[in-house]
């Protein structure tokens, strides 16, 4: 039965829209400090090359110049998932962006005109812009940092995976299909560019950060690590944040590049990257090179799945490189598939390096493995929903990971997009000679409660409610645009009958609010709402005793509505804030405040990757029908229709807003985006070349959401931030398949791949 | 980027600052949305800009259609060409190009004299006026104006005909024969998204036919697929005569292959050479499809 809630599940506005339309939200490039400074950093000329002398002596003297720093004038540790990624370099440069000297001075304009002073002396060098080439013997060594952990000198991570006997279900396969698929980089374009002001008060030795992070306190520890600080004399603030999308989990050299112009001069520095250098410089979706076998039997069963994978690391190791752990799920356990063995390899290059982007890996490893099902469908000329179908996952199942699937909306998701998208029974009407349509489906898998990657995947929260009746809740969780403070007021306002005006998210201090591993994984609603649930249930207990005291009633069930709190089945009640001021101001002088944290219930996997990761799963399903121009090779992408397993909709204006945004990324993976390379440097660092989608690109989205219920969730709901973009990419390559009879590899699927594939089916080139 | 600005307020002060500055190193600024972007990527040295967006002579920012042509000023925006429906009635190839030119808002200030003096092999409204046989009306610092033919208008990649003492003052186009009657006009623009889209390539056709449906007029003008836009002349002498609704397949392929053979293009980070001619000749077959 489902219950009725007054504010859950209502259509309400995301708290914080109206300043972020009227201009009146302070982002980082706002913040202006007394005394400030502008810093600028110098990156390499070359993507490959001995760095033979830097001479900054001009550019100190140039007035208005308060400090340069190279990397001999700092004592700091390396960076990265793997420290293996150095501040500022010393010695030689491996990449594009490599960071060579950075200067603070009174304005930008004199910041960047003291960069065009320093001089550098580069000896150019071969680089390896390949990753396959770098798994050669002949290749050099590409990041001097790494232990030499693995055979090759190249390879900065990988991973191995297995389930079932591989085998023998390939004796049991009655077709095998093989394909090597080639996914491109994708920039986040986040709106807002990246930024950082950096204050170090050098009486107290204590560092102030205004940054736009997704997890401030691991933040926190990185920074202080890399400074080598004590964690706890750095302060984070999140002023609003202009774009995540996965781009701010990493830490960026030019956050402690910022920090240490403000240690050397004492005074407040700010940098805020140009948009060309937010294309050049910030992280970027992983690009890889995905070589997939997988195997059916003669009804359609899934028998298994070979992977083997080679990331394009780039110079340095993000936590892109651990996208595997994700990546392996989806070849692991989207369908049921007896068995599985996965490779993946993480390869440093003279590139750019990746980080991490919504989706995790995901997106590539579903367009992979969507594409596939089509073509073994083909091959068993089975129908490609019918296939689906047979395989999707079921409530109850644990897979072959040891994912536990307690609801599972994959079925119910898949037959809601076949049925709406009228894929069994609509004609396409392809007899149009220039314009061919067709259809295809996608489905996926993501975690929905959260993914336990560090020791803890939990969240804390400071609840209290003030003589007036408003409540403030304190949570580690933090606002990235994705709308969790509407989302965590809301419950706050259900269960305390408080209404949203009086209720107040605190959420961007380190000094001030609880623990919280940060923002990713969609899990924030289902983390930070489980961990404010039970602080609302510890505080109210104080409340009920409060109440039932003041009410002389032995009853202990109250009805919290209104700002009253009223014993069920009666209508008499007490003000909220008068139980608060009684609480407060009479003996024994209590405070109407609680704390609560919460770990969900999922495991760290073992050694072999298995494991219950996360305290629950999101499914989803797209159909998407395209049209084709065989003139131009353009296609419109017309309807798109999505059923995701949402748990339970608690905000369904703010959910089909992440549908929808989502699903624009998706289609923009799918067609367009795509920052490309030669030779180490970026050739499309503007809107201009790289081809983000804009509004009259959108298509007609179709959102059906399915309510599972989960037990585990609050209100039964699962996350819901990534889903929506990992399938489409995936749905528009089999539509556009379905179109013309292609077999499409690589992303993007851009209007001159669609005529050479044509051209080269009709031998014309 | 640092430069100087003058802005003169009428023609006759515009002549005069013209003339002030034969001297110095100037550029003129119309709706800026290329003068900013080409000096964001090449600063220019001791640069003053002579802003021509406070002028209000009419001769200047008008659009007016008469019986026997259309004339716009050179600060025409491609919003007002865009909001014109006789315009869209009659050359629905010009209202086509100002309407997929850049977004809503950088047609509000994107000028036609920009569009035509930043000589873009991709230039929309640019095309649009090739395929319209427009004439150009350039006038010199001492007020006297001569008029060109577009397809001499263009001498290179960002290349014109006017000189350091002259100016563009604005545009002509005759009108269509016979009361705009059996119109067959367009502007087939591809690209890969649909608005913010710099042309890959592009084909403009302005094409009139009497009233038993044989071709009495034709133009037809490719973008970003040579230097310059190029007026197809052989093509268009080859629909002459012809009846626009009976051009039969083999027909199409000779019109396709004529058209083609002003196409030089190049391949860059948006699209190989082989592609651009790819989709010109398969838009020019469209034409009668
Ligand atoms: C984001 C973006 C998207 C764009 N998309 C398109 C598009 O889709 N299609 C397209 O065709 N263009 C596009 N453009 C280019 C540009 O908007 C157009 O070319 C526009 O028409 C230029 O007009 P303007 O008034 O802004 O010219 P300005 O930038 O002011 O001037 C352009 C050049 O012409 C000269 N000039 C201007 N007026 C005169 C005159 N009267 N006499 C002599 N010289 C003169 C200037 O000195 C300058 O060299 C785009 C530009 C941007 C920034």
């Amino acid at each position: 039965m489902k219950k009725e809630y007054k504010v859950i599940g209502k259509p309400i506005p995301k708290q914080d829209a109206n300043i972020r339309v009227t201009g009146k939200a302070i982002y980082g490039h706002d913040i202006l400090l007394p005394g400030m400074l502008y810093g600028a950093i110098l990156r390499t000329e070359h993507p490959s090359a001995i760095i033979e002398s830097i001479d900054v002596s001009e550019a100190i003297q140039l007035p208005g110049v308060h400090c340069v720093i190279t990397a001999d004038d700092v004592d700091v540790n390396n960076i990265g998932y793997k420290r293996d990624h150095p501040i500022l370099k010393k010695g030689e440069a491996n990449c594009t962006r490599d960071e060579i000297a950075a200067v603070a001075a009174d304005t930008k304009e004199i910041a960047q005109q003291a960069l065009r002073l320093i001089k550098v002396n580069y000896r150019i060098r071969k680089g390896v812009y390949d990753a396959f080439e770098a798994l050669d013997e002949s290749a050099p060594q590409i990041n001097k940092f790494i232990s030499g952990k693995f055979e090759n000198k190249n390879i900065a991570e990988k991973f191995h995976y297995e389930h079932g006997n591989l085998e023998e279900e390939k004796k049991k396969s009655k077709h095998i299909v093989s394909r090597r698929f080639t996914l491109p980089r994708m920039t986040h374009a986040c709106m807002a560019t990246s930024n950082i002001t950096a204050s170090f008060n050098n009486i107290d030795k204590k560092l102030l950060l205004y940054s736009s992070t997704q997890v401030p306190f691991l933040y926190q520890r990185d920074m202080a690590h890399a400074l080598k600080m004590n964690p706890s004399d750095i302060r984070v603030i999140q002023p609003v944040i202009g774009g995540g999308f996965g781009s701010k989990l990493d830490m960026h050299p030019f956050e402690p590049i910022c920090a240490l112009l403000s240690i050397k001069t004492g005074r407040p520095v700010q940098i805020i990257y140009s948009r060309e250098e937010e294309f050049i410089a910030s992280p970027i979706r992983q690009p890889m090179v995905i070589d997939l076998t997988a195997g059916v039997d003669k009804d359609g069963n899934f028998t298994f799945r070979e992977i083997n994978i080679i990331k394009d690391n780039g110079a340095y190791t993000s936590w892109g490189a651990t996208t595997p752990f994700v990546i392996m799920q989806a070849f692991s356990s989207l369908y049921k598939v007896k068995a599985c063995r996965f490779d993946a390899k993480a390869v440093y290059t003279n590139n750019i390096f990746a980080g991490s982007f919504r989706g995790y890996g995901n997106p590539q490893a579903t367009f992979a493995l969507e594409r596939v099902i089509d073509l073994l469908a083909g091959e068993l000329g089975m129908d490609k929903a019918d296939i689906r179908l047979l395989n999707a996952n079921e409530k109850g199942e644990v897979t072959g990971q040891g994912l536990h699937y307690d609801t599972c909306g994959h079925k119910e998701c898949l037959e809601t997009v076949i049925e709406h998208s009228g894929y069994r029974t609509r004609s396409l009407q392809n007899n149009d000679k220039r314009y061919k349509r067709g259809i295809g489906i996608a489905s996926m898998l993501h975690v929905g409660g959260g993914a336990k990657i560090y020791r803890s995947d939990g969240c804390g929260t400071t609840l209290k409610i003030d003589p007036y009746g408003y409540c403030t809740i304190i949570t580690g969780s933090n606002e990235i645009g994705q709308g969790s403070e509407t989302v965590l007021a809301m419950m706050a306002s259900e269960e305390l009958g408080i209404e949203l005006s009086k209720i107040k998210v605190i959420n961007t201090d380190t000094d001030v609010k609880p623990w919280d591993v940060g923002v990713h994984a969609s899990r924030t609603s289902f983390v930070a709402g489980n961990s404010l649930l039970g602080a609302i249930r510890i505080l109210k207990e104080k409340l009920n005793k409060k109440a039932a005291e003041f009410l002389k009633t032995s009853h202990f069930d109250f009805d919290y509505s209104d700002n009253m709190i009223i014993p069920v089945n009666t209508k008499e009640g007490i003000a909220l804030d008068k139980v608060v001021r009684e609480m407060h101001f009479s003996a024994p002088n209590e405070l109407a405040i609680a704390s609560f944290f919460y770990e969900p219930s999922s495991k760290f996997q073992d050694k072999d990757f298995k494991g219950n990761v996360s305290g629950t799963y999101a499914f989803a399903a797209q159909a998407i029908e395209v049209e084709v121009d065989t003139y131009t090779g353009n296609v419109k992408v017309l309807d798109i229709y999505v059923a995701q397993d949402v748990g339970k909709v608690l905000n369904p204006l703010l959910l089909g807003g992440q549908i929808e945004g989502g699903i624009l990324q998706g289609v923009g993976y799918a067609l367009t985006e795509e920052l490309l390379m030669k030779e180490g440097r970026i050739l499309n660092p503007n809107f201009h070349n790289y081809k983000m989608l804009t509004a009259s690109d959108i298509p007609d989205i179709h959102f059906y959401p399915v309510e599972t219920l989960d037990k585990e969730g609050p209100y039964g709901a699962k996350g819901v931030g990534e889903a929506p973009l990992i399938p489409t990419a995936a749905a528009i390559a089999n539509a556009i398949c379905n179109a013309l009879d292609l077999d499409v590899l690589d992303l993007p699927i851009i209007p001159e791949k669609i005529l050479t594939a044509l051209a080269e089916k009709k031998g014309t080139k | 980027m640092d430069f100087e600005i003058i802005n003169p307020a009428t023609t006759l002060e515009l002549l005069g600052t013209i003339n002030e500055l034969q001297s110095k190193h100037f550029r003129f600024g119309a709706g800026y949305s290329d003068l900013l972007m080409e000096l964001k990527k090449k600063p220019e040295e001791n640069l003053v800009v002579i802003n021509l967006s406070q002028i209000k002579d009419t001769a200047f920012t008008g659009l007016t259609i008469s019986p026997d042509h259309v004339r716009m000023g050179a600060m025409v925006t491609a919003h007002k060409i865009v909001m014109n429906e006789q315009l869209n009635k009659d050359y629905p190839v010009l209202h086509q190009a100002a309407l997929t030119l850049a977004s809503t808002q950088i047609r509000q200030v994107a000028t036609v004299g920009g569009n035509l003096c930043t000589a873009s092999p991709s230039g929309d409204i640019a095309c649009a006026l090739v395929a319209l046989i427009a004439h150009c009306e350039i006038m010199d610092s001492t007020g006297k104006t001569k008029s060109i033919p577009i397809t001499d208008f263009f001498l290179g990649p960002r290349k014109t005909v006017i000189k350091k003492n002259e100016f563009l003052n604005g545009v002509l186009v005759s009108a269509n024969n016979k009361l705009s009657k059996n119109i067959y006009s367009a502007f087939l623009k591809i690209g890969t998204r649909r608005s913010m889209e710099c042309s890959v390539v592009s084909l403009a056709y302005h094409i009139q036919t009497d009233d038993d449906g044989d071709i009495i007029h034709a133009g037809v003008a490719i973008g970003a697929s040579a230097p310059t836009i190029r007026f197809a002349k052989d093509a268009c002498d080859y629909l002459i005569g012809k009846r626009f609704d009976h051009i039969h397949q083999k027909e199409k392929e000779e019109f396709a292959t004529k058209v083609l053979s002003y196409a030089d293009p190049i391949t860059d980070i948006r699209a190989t050479a082989w592609y651009r001619k790819e989709v010109l000749y398969n838009l020019s077959k469209s034409i009668f499809e």
